[in-house]
């Protein structure tokens, strides 16, 4: 009698469990295609044509400013077209990569499209595409997409991403203020010394020579990675023979040189009072306003600033390359904030046909026409209008050289990392060598823990 | 009638006598619960313990038994050195501020105000409900050095040279977070520590009143050493909360300026989301040790100052 009513209680007991594991898994496992349509009697005519089930919501996760306002323009277009609803997640930059990382870590938790920076490295360690992104090297968009976007967002000749960015005209310049350079006498400076005495001349006038937004943690590593032309030229091959494990950036005098005048320009106030307060949201606002004679920023940053502020003129504002150790050369990065279809989606095919729908040369032209940041695209068949500032740039510096944060492997996953120990230098806490060994360092663990073979 | 099966049969009550106890629940009652916190509490914990000594990590699927190597690194590192120190500031500075503003507001609320002291009670343990990230946003605004309110303020009343970059200056800049957990936390501890008081009989105020004890008497001689148990329990809580601190120092200062404010939390999920979890879960480790050896050390002390008192 005991034994059987041992057996009993085990058994219910059995069975709460089960009705509790089966309660806490349901959520896990319900997607967002098994969401009960909306009562929209014109919605499923439109997925009966596309053949989506009703309700499908595309789950997007991207870093603050990847998603463009005409993409989400876009995206009610698309959803009026298909049926298929996208749901933009959008996360504070600082803190984007730790917390896609996590969620991929933990199985994806419902993403179907995320964003990521293109570049080998990138999407090899940080996102490995291998695993995590669908491969996307037969659609048709791909061979209409610029080479050397394709080419940073491929591994082994698969293509496993989309990258809609102006990659040329997007590059990091200093983007300054005509009148004020004209009101106190300044011509573009070509080397250092002529960009601090600019500063100066500018700061004894009571103007804040350069807005640099340090409290994003990101910026101001522009500063220091987009300088890799200047280093190439002074060193031919470094970058192969950084990746080849046979130089470093420590003891390198021209990267010394440049965080030293970076220093300088910190120690001397040209970033402002606040600077580690400033925030890269702000930046139009202070242009517009002429609290600072010049920012660290792209080709399309006046356009932006007209559209926000229409009574400061877009001419107002000229271009010219981040002259730290002499530079001259113009930084341009092929790389460019891109999108993947996570490889555990339950709506790959709906995320292809959105991909689909961006590329389509109409929609392409739209986004270009409708983002002041954009100057051109990186996609055949769409037409680009260059203002006079653009094309005098353009025209000034014919010489082109690539960004580290790309040619060199392993330095664009610790790009915050390197943000930190930046600010760390500002402070005093660590030198401008210990930066570059610091860098070193976090390459060769990330190396070590790939088990890249020129580190063995 | 009913008989246990199994389990223990003995129990020690407070006169610390061994007693047999008859009528206890069968074991199975607690199986499910037991089940659960192992499989989601030890089992996590055990195998966090094991993985601190290997070399799991993201980029590659085999995990290696590596010894104390992460460890080693830990200590041979200035950054990891200082986010313990770090951390261990910002715990002895945030138990001494909120045990302080605690204590003297349960007093004002409990001995001192006699009128709306449900209300005020209320308001200051508004701010511990508040979702840090609102914290964060609030505290950012009101902290800026240039149009931050507490700057205006400052300036505003002739004392500019008070104004200070409270989140940037990173002589400051910890010390400033530990301000705002301060104001969030200190409600909570408040409110413990007014449960505390309200059960000390008051018979014993009356006696002292009696022998000519001012109130300053009976805070030292009756409120306080009673109040002990109490005190060990905020203390023992504000040292767990003030070494494992995360998303006070997150939504701040992210760790910054540089390496000043980064705690070892702040740390383990960096290098977490770096992939290495192998170093990520030693300094999980470490911290689970530092924090068993300080709990441990924290209440024998203060219980036999309590038994001394």
């Amino acid at each position: 009698m005991n034994s059987k009513n041992m057996l009993l209680k085990l058994l219910g007991l059995m069975m709460i469990l089960g009705m509790l594991v089966t309660a806490c898994s349901t959520p896990a496992t319900t997607t967002a295609t098994e969401v009960p349509a909306p009562a929209d009697t014109e919605e499923p005519a439109a997925t009966e044509e596309t053949g989506f089930a009703p309700g499908t919501t595309l789950t997007y996760i991207a870093s603050q400013n990847w998603v463009l306002d005409s993409e989400i323009e876009l995206a009610k277009k698309f959803e009026t077209e298909t049926g298929v609803h996208v749901d933009f997640q959008i996360i504070p930059s600082d803190q984007y990569f730790n917390v896609l990382e996590t969620k991929l870590e933990a199985g994806g938790e419902g993403i179907d499209i995320f964003g990521g920076q293109s570049g080998k490295t990138d999407i090899q360690l940080q996102l490995d595409v291998k695993k995590n992104a669908v491969p996307l090297t037969d659609e048709e968009w791909v061979s209409r997409m610029n080479p050397l976007s394709v080419e940073q967002i491929s591994l082994d000749g698969v293509t496993y991403g989309l990258t809609i960015w102006d990659t040329i005209g997007g590059s990091w310049v200093v983007v300054y203020n005509k009148q004020m350079f004209a009101d106190n006498g300044l011509s573009v400076p070509t080397t250092y010394a002529e960009f601090a005495a600019a500063c100066q001349t500018l700061q004894d006038a009571g103007i804040n020579p350069v807005y640099e937004p340090f409290a994003d943690g990101w910026h101001h590593v522009l500063w220091f990675l987009e300088m890799g032309p200047v280093y190439e030229a002074a060193t031919p091959g470094l970058a192969d023979a950084l990746n080849a494990n046979k130089a470093t950036f420590a003891g390198n005098p021209t990267m010394t040189t440049a965080l030293t005048e970076l220093k300088e320009m910190y120690d001397k106030g040209y970033f402002g009072e606040d600077a580690l307060s400033n925030e890269f949201a702000n930046t139009e606002a202070v242009m517009a306003e002429g609290k600072y004679a010049m920012t660290v920023n792209r080709f399309g940053l006046p356009s932006q600033i007209n559209k926000a502020y229409p009574d400061v003129a877009e001419d107002n504002f000229g271009f010219f390359v981040i002259p730290l150790a002499d530079n001259q050369i113009w930084n341009v990065n092929p790389a460019a904030p891109s999108k993947f279809i996570y490889s555990g989606s339950k709506n790959i095919e709906a995320a292809k046909a959105y991909f689909e729908f961006l590329t389509r040369p109409e929609n392409l032209q739209f986004m270009l026409d409708n983002e002041a940041q954009f100057t051109m695209l990186n996609f055949e068949g769409v037409n680009a209008e260059l203002t006079a500032d653009q094309q005098g740039f353009i025209d000034t510096y014919k010489e082109q050289g690539t960004v580290y944060q790309t040619a060199v492997n392993y330095v664009n996953p610790q790009w915050m990392d390197v943000g930190q120990t930046l600010t760390a230098m500002f402070t005093g806490a660590v030198t401008p060598e210990d930066v570059l060994a610091e860098t070193d360092q976090r390459r060769a663990d990330m190396a070590i823990s790939a088990g890249d073979e020129a580190w063995k | 009638m009913h008989r246990p099966t199994t389990g223990t049969r003995y129990y020690i009550p407070d006169d610390g006598k061994l007693k047999m106890k008859n009528k206890i629940y069968p074991f199975y009652f607690s199986a499910g619960a037991v089940l659960l916190y192992s499989l989601f509490m030890v089992l996590p914990g055990l195998l966090g313990f094991f993985l601190s000594f290997t070399d799991w990590n993201r980029y590659s699927s085999e995990i290696n038994f590596i010894g104390f190597q992460n460890f080693a690194l830990i200590f041979s590192k200035k950054n990891y050195w200082n986010s313990i120190i770090n951390t261990v500031i910002f715990t002895v500075v945030t138990i001494g501020l909120k045990t302080l503003f605690a204590l003297i507001l349960a007093l004002l609320l409990t001995k001192g105000l006699k009128r709306f002291f449900n209300f005020h009670r209320a308001i200051i343990y508004l701010p511990s409900i508040i979702p840090m990230i609102v914290v964060g946003i609030v505290f950012k605004s009101i902290l800026h050095p240039s149009s931050g309110v507490l700057n205006e303020f400052l300036r505003g009343m002739g004392l500019d040279f008070m104004a200070q970059k409270w989140l940037t200056n990173p002589d400051l800049a910890l010390y400033s977070v530990a301000l705002v957990d301060t104001w969030k936390g200190v409600g909570f501890i408040m409110v413990i520590l007014i449960a505390g008081i309200l059960v000390i009989p008051v018979e014993y105020y009356e006696a002292a009143q009696i022998d000519g004890a001012n109130q300053w008497d009976e805070l030292w001689n009756i409120t306080l050493p009673l109040l002990m148990p109490t005190l060990t329990v905020t203390t023992v809580l504000n040292l767990l909360y003030g070494l494992k601190v995360f998303d006070v120092v997150w939504v701040l200062t992210n760790g910054g300026p540089g390496y000043a404010t980064e705690t070892v939390y702040t740390l383990v999920f960096k290098e977490f989301s770096k992939g290495r979890y192998g170093v990520s879960t030693a300094l999980s480790t470490l911290l689970f040790v530092i924090m068993s050896i300080c709990g441990y050390w924290l209440i024998k002390m203060m219980h036999s100052n309590e038994l001394e008192a």
